[in-house]
């Protein structure tokens, strides 16, 4: 039984670096993906996004303002504008993300007890610089907001710790755990590099079985796995995981320390989800792969069931802001407890315990698939076929 | 030319790998794709609470907290188990308020409470973030307001004195920053090019498996003959699909258009009109249709991520910045969500109009430059 499963692993190794429809797709796409992803994220974060001042003001306060603006990280003061005519130009040509507008007779207002409103802008059809836009001008405005009613209150007579807890009574300690500065190669990166591992592994491994007939090497197979497709199924399913793993090597251990600021990828929690979910994958794959016989069907429903996979994951829209119907589809996805897991295990660094749920998921698709796939490729895997074929 | 767009409709109709990825697809992707994001926004982001001062200011406190959009309570009996909450997923972050914030804040002395969010999950914690941020400056004027109006000034007085500098914010062209709002209009297009690419790449690759590319240059009466007749009838289709995306699907989804129509329309004409001789190109480098389909369906995520889209153009190292404006995509996303999104003109983007004609005429000469290789390999050899 062994000798046979490690046969049959050999072969499908040796098979793996023959065809290119294996190994363009498992030796050298990961590879390339991944320092494709690090690059575009090399920089971390959005920073220096062009932001018009329009400063009807032009007051000291108003040009302290906008000097602490500057000061920001995603701020970079590159335009004047002098009516809302030429900011909204500017913005339709793109050529600002964002403006700030100090209103005119600003510090007059503020000393004589008026409300004054500072208006932010921004161009929330690029949502990820207009978050950051917002964030760093309103953290600004409201410190010199609260720096301006902190001066008036000393300036009546009032002790500074007492006029600092009128200004903010109650003060919120805000900490964003995990990824405290949003760092998008840090957040995003890894999540894209696992979309394109599920979908890799569950379109080579839905021609695991059936490119047997196309190379006419099915007799080859009934041979060294004894007649047995259990024997078949595993030792393919054992090659295409030492592959895997091979990837997660090179990706954790060699480009992603050396492309991606020396970050850290690798951990062994990682480790056991990541090979649930290629097992989880190359089970699926060698579902299709006994299902259809034929090739091209079977990589489009390779690409119909995994391209959807991020989206539906909840890596970047989360699950419950979904219909019902669509978080029911996400359920029949491997990536889908695959990024709960992933949340908890990488980025929190929870132990294993608190992903039991999502490694049972990921193990169900191996519990149904592999039995499904062994039971309809022993059909094709009898004598009388194999000699037909 | 008319002979080969009929024998691609037949080459289509007769090979189902095609059939889906042209004809099923799009229309398919393009409803079931948009149902993720028909909400828009997430609201009821689950906040996980652990009041300790138990005080009347700190029931006003979550219980303000709870009446926002975008915060779902989760009481929680400590600190400790609020923040087991967050471990197992089921809370986005915890709010701790200590014991004494009442009794601190009546006696004027700052009062801390502690907000912390799960920042691996970018859209959640960042909502969380904001909105509390916004009830601690409410609930500070309202502090205020009471000491001012028991210093003596009347109510209207005591309003302006409690914040005399305001934020007025104004989220241009996506009003609820939603999600689904910057996403859907780029996801619609993104459908149209993956499928026109993985389709046609995948007709030429087939063509150069069975040996027919030297004959459909016969047939065309020349390389560019050959081209444009297996062209047209993408032309055609993706125009018609474009045409369906930017009415039916606008309407279903309920996205706003600001833009003029005829602007758009040129502009699509031209994505397409490039995105043709591109996907010709590639598929001339294929030997097979099944290699052609299984690769390019990694490019998706790729030409999406490089765009200038979802991650700021100069943000980009230089090499990547060139990558990118080999794409189509650039320039005409560039474009496109002015149009659409803010009411601009193809006038204000000069610039990308010209990228974009120039990619056209680069991918033209690249798609004649891979046909007359192939046609050169597949000539019969002559005794």
């Amino acid at each position: 039984m062994r000798p046979a499963i490690f046969k049959v692993m050999i072969r499908e190794w040796k098979r793996i670096l023959t065809f290119p429809v294996y190994y363009i797709a498992m030796l050298v796409l990961p590879p390339v993906l991944c320092l494709l992803y690090a690059g575009i994220y090399n920089k971390h974060f959005a920073k220096d996004l062009p932001v018009a001042i329009w400063d009807e003001a032009n007051s000291p306060l108003s040009r302290q303002f906008t000097f602490m603006l500057e000061q920001t990280e995603s701020i970079h003061i590159t335009q004047q504008v002098h009516s809302e005519g030429e900011l909204q130009a500017m913005l339709h040509s793109g050529t600002v993300m964002g403006a700030i507008h100090f209103p005119r007779r600003m510090d007059e207002h503020i000393k004589s007890r008026r409300p004054v409103y500072v208006t932010i802008y921004t161009n929330v059809s690029y949502l990820v610089p207009a978050k950051l836009l917002y964030k760093d001008a309103a953290q600004v405005l409201l410190t010199a907001a609260a720096g301006v009613q902190l001066q008036k209150l000393v300036k009546t007579g009032m002790p500074a710790g007492k006029a600092m807890a009128l200004v903010m009574p109650v003060q919120l300690q805000s900490f964003t755990l995990y990824n405290p500065r949003y760092d998008y190669q840090q957040y995003l990166v890894p999540g894209v590099i696992a979309v394109a591992m599920q979908m890799m592994m569950i379109m080579v491994v839905a021609l695991a079985l059936n490119y047997e007939q196309k190379t006419g090497s099915l007799e080859a197979l009934y041979e060294a796995s004894n007649g047995s497709a259990s024997n078949a199924v595993m030792g393919k399913s054992l090659a295409y995981l030492g592959v895997a793993w091979l990837d997660y090597m090179i990706i954790t251990l060699i480009i992603y320390p050396l492309f991606a600021s020396g970050a850290q990828l690798f951990s062994w929690g990682l480790f056991t989800i990541f090979t649930l979910l290629m097992l989880a994958c190359i089970s699926v794959g060698m579902m299709v792969s006994a299902i259809f016989k034929d090739l091209l069907l079977a990589c489009d429903v390779g690409i119909f069931y995994t391209s959807p996979a991020f989206v539906f994951s909840g890596f970047t829209f989360p699950r419950w802001g979904m219909p019902w119907y669509d978080q029911y589809y996400a359920m029949i996805m491997p990536l889908t407890p695959f990024v709960d897991a992933f949340f908890k295990v990488y980025f929190m660094d929870l132990p294993l315990r608190y992903v039991r749920l999502e490694m049972a998921h990921m193990l169900l698709f191996t519990v149904v698939g592999l039995p499904v796939a062994i039971l309809l490729f022993q059909r094709t895997l009898q004598p009388s076929t194999v000699q037909h074929a | 030319m008319g002979q080969l767009f009929l024998r691609e409709i037949k080459l289509i109709a007769g090979n189902h790998s095609l059939l889906l990825t042209l004809l099923l697809a799009p229309l398919f992707y393009v409803f079931f794709y948009g149902t993720i994001y028909s909400y828009k926004v997430e609201e009821k982001v689950v906040l996980a609470v652990a009041d300790d001062d138990r005080s009347e200011m700190s029931r006003m406190f979550v219980e303000q907290m709870n009446n926002m959009q975008v915060v779902s309570v989760l009481r929680a009996s400590s600190l400790e188990a609020a923040q087991e909450r967050m471990y197992r997923g089921e809370a986005q972050g915890y709010f701790y308020i200590p014991k004494g914030m009442q009794s601190k804040v009546l006696s004027l002395q700052q009062a801390d409470v502690v907000l912390a969010v799960n920042g691996a999950r970018f859209l959640p914690s960042s909502e969380l973030t904001g909105a509390i941020t916004q009830l601690g400056l409410t609930i500070g004027a309202g502090v205020r307001l009471q000491y001012q109006e028991k210093m003596g000034l009347n109510s209207a007085m005591a309003l302006q004195e409690a914040m005399p500098v305001n934020i007025d914010y104004r989220p241009l062209y996506n009003p609820q920053a939603s999600y689904g709002g910057f996403l859907l209009p780029v996801l619609l297009v993104l459908i149209l090019q993956q499928t026109l690419l993985l389709g046609l790449s995948g007709s030429v690759a087939l063509e150069r498996e069975n040996g027919e590319i030297g004959r459909l240059v016969k047939v065309g009466g020349g390389l560019s003959g050959m081209l444009y007749g297996k062209a047209a009838f993408y032309l055609l289709l993706y125009l018609a699909y474009a045409a369906f995306f930017m009415t039916v699907n606008y309407q279903v989804l309920q996205l706003p258009f600001r833009g003029s129509y005829r602007d758009l329309a040129v502009l699509l004409f031209l994505f397409v009109a490039t995105l043709i001789p591109m996907a010709v190109w590639i598929g001339t480098l294929f030997k097979s249709q099944l290699l052609a389909a299984q690769l390019m369906a990694f490019s998706t995520y790729p030409f999406f991520l490089i765009c200038g889209y979802a991650w700021p153009f100069e943000s980009m190292p230089p090499l990547l910045q060139g990558l990118s404006s080999l794409l189509p995509l650039t320039p005409f996303v560039k474009v496109y969500t002015s149009i659409v999104q803010t009411g601009g003109t193809l006038q204000d983007h000069a610039g990308s109009v010209i990228h974009l004609l120039l990619l056209w005429m680069f991918y033209l000469l690249m798609a004649l430059w891979g046909l007359k290789r192939l046609n050169k390999k597949q000539q019969p050899i002559s005794l």
